[in-house]
């Protein structure tokens, strides 16, 4: 247990470095793929609600940090963590792999998409409309997020979601 | 009190989400508090170090691709550079000959020697003009500070030159002071140095008088400065004399295409000795 939390906040560490040094720089259309999503999303698939709105709120604190918006991307990632927990798969689920891997994406986008609409809804450094960028951007933010999900997937994940 | 725990213990997710957010909330509303803008601050520089040593050794990995864009930057700037080097050449050259008070160019074709092909026995020169404006075979080749050659052969837009330097360049030249005649010729060599023939030992003739072609040429207008004597060396019957040419032939970049010299009743009274007789 001790193990996989201390594994699990080393991840948080690396996670926030490759979002804050490398994807933030991946930006299109003013948004970019989202690796700390993924990671809470993560956390909340495999352990649970509880520690995927901790992790969440410990991220928020990481990402805060740097962008200088500490108090908004804590609520934005805790509530990523409280909506990713609601996808949240139990040890004794039969569901098959497939089914597992379409939940991850599911709550990668919603978990996405909420996250991505507190933030806009708090902070508009490039003065666009509210309904853009909600709607749109946290749509193609969601998005982005969701092929970023779908390669680490490919590449790392696939284990994690075996029948 | 067991109700209350039990009932801790089923929500405490809600709970624990109530706790972070209201702390978040806390976080918002304390923005400016000198604690969280130090920290954001101290943050703000950290970003700033790891992005500049990151960009660093991206740099380093793009130094190839760095060096060439660099590398066909100053190709092109080279190429813009050499064209706007050779046109100012060229213009002034151009201006050079135009606005020289002693000679009238109006009447002359300009062209541009673009190649020449120098050797101890054969020089040849070519220019950018040919028949499309108005060259012709036999035409004199010069520029103000004297004569350069003759049209030997004739292109659409090219022309070749046998210059005075060439062995098998011919010109009757005469002397402007004491009218003595001869025949300039090139035997190789110093290119700035050029030799007249059959000049009797008896002609008056010497050093630094100006020869200019005679009447007696065949292509040549008279008049055209063809060098200085700087040498005469007394023969059996004839002077071996050497002339400096006035043309410097190895800085040569225009040149000017006199019209052809149309003498037909000169040429048919030259050949034709019939033609005597039938005039009153």
């Amino acid at each position: 247990m001790t193990t996989k939390l201390f594994f699990s906040i080393v991840l948080l560490c690396i996670g926030t470095f490759l979002q804050e040094f490398f994807l933030s720089h991946l930006a299109l259309f003013q948004v970019s793929p989202d690796i700390m999503t993924i990671f809470i999303v993560f956390i909340a698939i495999t352990v649970d609600q509880k520690s995927s709105t901790s992790f969440g709120f410990a991220a928020g604190i990481l990402t805060g940090i740097f962008s200088g918006n500490m108090g908004l991307n804590m609520l934005a990632r805790t509530i990523e963590g409280f909506i990713a927990g609601y996808f949240h798969i139990p040890e004794e689920s039969h569901a098959t792999a497939r089914q597992k891997t379409r939940k991850f994406y599911v709550a990668i986008l919603a978990a996405g998409f909420f996250g991505h609409a507190v933030i806009a809804a708090g902070y508009n450094p490039l003065g666009l409309t509210p309904a853009y960028r909600i709607f749109i951007l946290g749509f193609l933010e969601s998005l982005f997020t969701l092929m970023l999900a779908v390669i680490l997937n490919w590449l790392f994940l696939r284990k994690s979601f075996a029948d | 009190m067991p109700k209350f725990f039990t009932l801790f213990f089923k929500y405490n997710n809600y709970l624990l989400f109530v706790v972070y957010c209201s702390i978040s909330l806390l976080f918002i509303k304390l923005q400016n508090d000198d604690t969280l803008e130090n920290l954001r601050t101290g943050s703000i520089e950290f970003s700033a170090a790891v992005n500049e040593k990151l960009t660093n050794i991206m740099y380093l990995f793009n130094l190839d691709k760095e060096n060439e864009r660099l590398m066909r930057v100053n190709t092109d700037l080279l190429t813009r550079v050499l064209n706007l080097e050779t046109t100012a050449a060229d213009e002034r050259n151009r201006s050079k000959i135009l606005t020289d008070s002693t000679f009238n160019a109006s009447g002359f074709i300009m062209a541009r020697v673009v190649d020449r092909k120098f050797s101890d026995r054969e020089n040849m020169l070519l220019i950018n003009a040919g028949w499309k404006n108005g060259i012709k075979k036999d035409m004199t080749v010069l520029v103000p500070e004297g004569l350069v050659g003759r049209i030997i052969a004739v292109s659409e837009h090219y022309a070749k030159i046998m210059p005075v330097i060439n062995t098998d360049f011919k010109v009757s030249v005469v002397s402007d002071s004491s009218n003595t005649m001869g025949i300039l010729s090139w035997n190789g060599g110093q290119e700035s140095i050029a030799q007249i023939e059959h000049v009797p030992i008896s002609s008056p003739l010497k050093l630094n008088e100006h020869m200019v072609t005679s009447d007696f040429s065949t292509f040549s207008t008279r008049g055209i400065p063809v060098g200085r004597v700087v040498r005469i060396t007394p023969d059996k019957l004839f002077y071996t004399i050497d002339l400096r040419l006035a043309v410097d032939f190895s800085s040569l970049t225009q040149v000017l295409i006199a019209p052809l010299k149309i003498e037909p009743e000169k040429a048919a009274i030259a050949n034709e000795s019939t033609l005597l007789e039938q005039l009153p």
